[in-house]
């Protein structure tokens, strides 16, 4: 039956996700890992509003002209953009579940795409290279900062002092691709305050190519494309206001930013996504350590 | 009066006897040591906070999950993906952590259960939709089920549910080719009675008080004192549940599907009342057709002058043949429009299928495959009746018996002849019993009519 072939289809585009994810969260880890059960970083890892901060992040850290460049120029993103959405993701969760050595490697392998990445911004006609400490802290920044705001607005909460706390136990992300520790802000002010800090910031062809296709992904399910407009929406009201205005964004209208409305929103597709396999079951594991 | 009140009871002792009554003599103590606790609740998952409630079933979750039970009704057509999914989802029902269950306790009946109660099982027995139940036996010795709700859940279900557009944007992904609209408002129907303690508490005394003696189907009885809208407290019945029964006889299988048809429908016609929710979960079987109903979350009154129109349906469809008549009462019942452009012939056809157990005078076999028919039936959008046609909010509540009656009959592969049965329970034919279940029906009638009447002289 068609409806059969139209579904399965609907939430393929999720299930590299979903595979990322239930492989990420170890079922025998050998140690507690980077940061452990009991870690800030543990609870807010896994926060249901993480897709949300996701869209966020990818649209903070392309306005970086040199970080743009080297993934629009040398990643198959393009053609693959769920595939790379869950190597991205999967890579997360390793550091972050995973024990030890699984984190550690997987930050080597990263290490060693990295150095094939370099070439010329053809924008601003600066070099780059994907091991340049700026870029990394940038792309480190991006993320963590995006994770502060939409776990703090609509994810379980996190007071002032739990975010501080949060940036700083998150450091080791950075470190371990490539940043010196001394460099890595350690408060979600400082982190705030870095990012408006770097100069270069500016929207690129590049960088409105890249979020036209994390907004309207090709292939999507005419009724989930609609579910993730909306989700696209709300990433872009969370945007800080520079963001927003180099993309030439109008702020969503403050109804559509309501908590309870974004948080029905969010729910609906954590249920789809946990419906895949493996999901659920990584949950648990980690739920269960994270108890233990 | 004495005299007839003793030879009920006489009637009623020999014939529990014949059947071998289980829920009736035994100690507190037995039924309360005989509920087994069941092993799928995670309590290593337990939920510890009402946060931790309006994560888990919270934000549309619970809402959701509530339309994929909804639709696991639809069964063939449901992709499959989405059928393993919601499988999936339904049976993590983490359990709330023995602090979290106190809590609402304290808050409801204003002490610990473990002094509220003479005694208290910390651990729940079963899930429930939005809770969970625990056995207890009371001060006074009464071996009891306390449902328990989740803290804050009856709020943001509420709150999920006022999102229409974002739940009929769910149902269209979920289900291409349903009528959305229908599924949703069915939904919200649904859930919003379901929360309500109170309202279910009065429901089930309804049923109970009619059903009293009956000698096949059992209402336990509710525990005001100890009920509000959050907490409800019932008797404590011990049986086997509906995936036992599934592996017992086809003849036991039978039998319990008659008295659960005969159930739905003797309160139909009978006390002008329906429990919306024929539901595997909500049954205790004794075996030889006796059944003892659960659930009265969903229930709703009939006066005489909503039900006349359906009763002359079923009259004209079934036993007068009378396609024209017919249409007439589906046009005054408000599910057909008047003067609508469709042949009288695509009215009959299009309802005649959700009178298929009892156009003729037959055994007839529901299957599963008949089951998910009528379903499929019931929300597909694509009918040339579909412009003209229209469930009446009075009536709503009625198609679950397309919904969920079907399902479970269907789940059982049960045989009977459901036309001589009905004829039993219709007011308008009165037909004499046509089983054995039906004979100690009619006994158990006719002694409560007789009862009524001794009870209405001395007053």
């Amino acid at each position: 039956m068609s409806s059969e072939v139209d579904h399965e289809s609907r939430l393929e585009m999720m299930a590299p996700l979903a595979r990322a994810y239930a492989r990420s969260v170890p079922e025998q880890p050998a140690d507690a890992g980077l940061f452990g059960p009991r870690s800030l970083v543990w609870r807010v890892n896994r926060d249901r509003a993480f897709p949300l901060a996701g869209m966020r992040s990818l649209m903070v850290q392309a306005l970086h002209p040199l970080a743009m460049a080297g993934v629009a120029e040398h990643s198959d993103w393009r053609r693959d953009p769920f595939g790379r959405l869950a190597a991205t993701s999967g890579y997360v969760l390793t550091v972050t579940y995973g024990d030890t050595a699984s984190a550690n490697a997987a930050a080597a392998r990263v290490r060693a795409v990295h150095t094939h990445v370099r070439g010329t911004d053809p924008v601003t006609g600066l070099s780059y290279s994907a091991e340049d400490p700026d870029l990394l802290l940038w792309v480190h920044a991006g993320m963590v900062d995006s994770i502060v705001e939409v776990v703090q607005r609509y994810g379980r909460g996190l007071s002032a002092d739990e975010a501080d706390r949060y940036v700083a136990e998150m450091v080791p992300f950075a470190v371990i691709v490539g940043v010196p520790p001394e460099r890595v802000p350690a408060s979600a002010h400082d982190l705030r305050t870095y990012i408006e800090s770097v100069d270069l910031r500016q929207l690129t062809p590049a960088a409105r190519d890249a979020i036209g296709v994390v907004l309207d992904p090709p292939d999507l399910a005419p009724d989930l494309r609609e579910l993730w407009h909306d989700l696209g929406q709300v990433a872009i009201g969370t945007l800080p206001d520079w963001a927003r205005e180099m993309y030439g964004f109008a702020a969503p209208p403050a109804e559509s930013m309501e908590r309870e409305s974004v948080r029905q929103l969010i729910g609906a597709v954590d249920l789809m996504f946990e419906s895949l396999p493996g999901v659920l079951e990584a949950r648990e594991r980690i739920e269960l350590r994270s108890r233990g | 009066m004495l005299q007839s009140r003793l030879g009920r009871a006489g009637a009623l002792g020999r014939l529990a006897l014949r059947v071998g009554g289980r829920y009736v003599a035994r100690s507190p103590r037995l039924i309360f040591a005989s509920v087994d606790r069941r092993t799928e609740l995670r309590h290593d998952l337990a939920l510890r906070t009402a946060d931790d409630v309006a994560e888990e079933l919270g934000s549309m979750k619970g809402v959701l999950m509530k339309l994929g039970q909804m639709a696991s009704y639809v069964d063939e057509d449901m992709p499959l993906t989405f059928r393993a999914a919601m499988s999936r989802l339904q049976h993590r029902a983490p359990p709330m952590s023995q602090e979290l269950a106190s809590s609402v306790i304290r808050e409801e009946l204003g002490g610990e259960p473990e002094t509220v109660f003479a005694r208290w099982d910390p651990v729940p027995f079963a899930a429930a939709s939005i809770g969970q139940v625990h056995r207890a036996i009371t001060q006074q010795g009464r071996a009891v089920a306390v449902k328990i709700q989740y803290p804050g859940i009856a709020r943001s279900m509420t709150s999920d549910l006022r999102n229409v557009g974002l739940l009929r944007r769910i149902a269209a992904a979920a289900f291409p080719g349903l009528d959305t609209r229908a599924l949703v408002d069915e939904l919200g129907e649904r859930l919003k009675e379901e929360v309500d303690y109170d309202l279910e508490a009065k429901s089930q005394e309804l049923f109970a008080d009619y059903f009293k003696g009956h000698p096949y189907i059992h209402v336990p009885a509710v525990v005001r004192d100890l009920s509000t809208a959050r907490v409800l407290t019932s008797e404590l019945v011990a049986g086997s549940r509906f995936d036992e029964l599934q592996g017992w006889d086809q003849r036991e299988r039978d039998m319990a599907a008659e008295t659960i048809y005969r159930f739905v429908f003797r309160s139909l016609y009978r006390l002008h009342a329906f429990n919306g929710d024929p539901h595997p979960g909500n049954y205790l079987f004794h075996g030889r057709g006796r059944v003892s109903f659960l659930d009265f979350g969903l229930t709703k009154r009939f006066t005489d002058e909503d039900l006349a129109p359906l009763i002359d349906g079923v009259r004209f469809m079934v036993v007068e043949g009378d396609g024209e008549s017919f249409r007439g009462a589906m046009e005054r019942a408000g599910f057909l429009q008047a003067g609508a452009p469709v042949p009288t012939q695509a009215v009959v056809d299009r309802f005649g299928h959700f009178y298929g157990t009892v156009m003729s005078d037959a055994p007839m076999t529901i299957t599963p495959a008949y089951a998910s028919a009528i379903v499929k039936r019931f929300f597909d959008a694509r009918s040339p009746l579909a412009p003209y046609s229209d469930v009446p909010r009075t009536y709503a509540i009625l198609q679950r018996i397309n919904l969920g009656l079907y399902a479970v009959l269907g789940s059982l592969n049960a045989t009977a002849n459901w036309r001589r049965i009905a004829e039993e329970i219709w007011p308008f034919v009165n037909g004499p019993a046509s089983t054995p279940i039906g004979e100690a029906e009619a006994s158990w009638y006719a002694e409560r009519d007789r009862h009524r009447v001794a009870l209405d002289r001395t007053a």
